[in-house]
């Protein structure tokens, strides 16, 4: 069993903490990175999401669960998870509105229907990520918190 | 027969890794390394599905343009795409039944103070609370 | 593929996991799990799936290890005998 001895000896070094505090701009903007070019390269939402979830649980990790969730809530969890979800049915739904089919981006207006497919894709993704994220920090939470009941 | 074995050696290690996966999930009593069996058992069937996509000679499946690969006089050979799809999703699969399985054995943690297979069948008894 | 790296790191595979089901301290399985599935991304790399391979570096080294490690704070550390 982890005392609570141990887990505060390990998080006041200052070695971690620096380098933690280094490490997750650089993490957060990689999985940006990932998310942008994911059309074309490897990567893509999914593996997106598990790098920006992978961030937040380093800094967790760090400096102790409970600045964590005061900087991400549950309510933002809650929130970013179904708003990915809305994302991906949002961008599935508009060419219905243009009398094309569903995730058929090629009718919507206003954009070349050559970079259709790959803005389209790109928007569906954004979501896939946004949903990821949420669901793996609220995984690691809930694993992670002493609930009494 | 001999070289026909040792030409395929990644079925070989496949074989061997999932019988030490499936030793981790039925020869060990405690839930957690049953976990761990169960994800060796599983990787061990993304390493068959995976050398099965391999070619002799390929390159990874990123589009690379005609008039460049021309430039370059090559033909370019890529590696089937199709399993590594399906092993992504099995991965996704993978890591959302780990989740829920270590849930429960919290779960029974709680319940029983123990998360010993044999010790859990002794404290269990169906029916008498 | 070049098949002597190939054989070497399928024997460090091998090896990995056997030390991961059979070692007694859960934590020291735990981490040996971890660097099998780092070593398993090396292996995709060279199988040429560079996307299951970054999969695999983000969840199967990141977040899988790091919600085992917190079942592990949860429950026991030492596997009973």
């Amino acid at each position: 069993m982890m005392s609570g001895k141990e887990y505060t000896t390990f998080m006041d070094d200052i070695i971690v903490r620096t380098v933690t505090r280094l490490m997750v701009p650089l993490i957060l903007l990689w999985a940006l990175y990932v998310l942008i070019h994911g059309a074309g390269g490897p990567g893509g939402g999914f593996q997106a999401g598990c790098v920006l979830a992978a961030g937040f649980i380093l800094y967790a990790l760090s400096f102790g669960l409970e600045k964590t969730k005061s900087i991400m809530t549950i309510k933002w969890i809650s929130l970013f998870s179904s708003l990915g979800v809305l994302i991906y049915a949002g961008t599935g739904l508009l060419p219905l509105f243009f009398g094309g089919k569903y995730l058929e981006y090629g009718k919507i207006p206003l954009i070349n229907p050559i970079k259709a497919s790959e803005y389209g894709i790109e928007a569906i993704e954004i979501g896939v990520g946004i949903t990821v994220m949420a669901v793996m920090l609220s995984i690691f939470y809930d694993l992670s918190t002493e609930r009494e009941d | 027969m001999i070289e026909t074995v040792l030409a395929k050696y990644n079925y070989v290690i496949y074989v061997t890794m999932m019988m030490i996966g499936f030793y981790g999930m039925i020869g060990k009593k405690n839930l957690i390394k049953k976990c761990i069996g169960i994800n060796i058992f599983q990787y061990s069937l993304f390493l068959f599905f995976i050398s099965m996509a391999d070619i002799n000679g390929g390159t990874a499946p990123i589009i690379i343009e005609p008039s460049q690969a021309a430039a370059l006089g090559i033909d370019i050979m890529y590696v089937n795409p199709l399993p590594h799809v399906l092993i992504l999703t099995a991965i996704v699969v993978c890591v959302s039944t780990t989740a829920v399985a270590l849930s429960l054995v919290i779960r029974i943690h709680k319940e029983f103070g123990t998360i010993e297979e044999d010790k859990i069948l002794q404290a269990w008894s169906p029916g008498v609370d | 593929m070049i098949w002597a790296i190939d054989i070497v790191l399928l024997l460090f595979i091998i090896i990995l996991a056997i030390g991961a089901v059979l070692a007694r301290d859960l934590l020291e399985a735990v981490v040996l799990f971890s660097a099998f599935s780092l070593l398993m991304c090396v292996i995709w790399v060279e199988l040429n799936s560079v996307d299951v391979a970054f999969t695999e570096a983000a969840v199967g080294a990141g977040v899988s290890t790091v919600m085992m490690i917190a079942a592990i704070a949860k429950t026991v550390r030492w596997e009973e005998p």
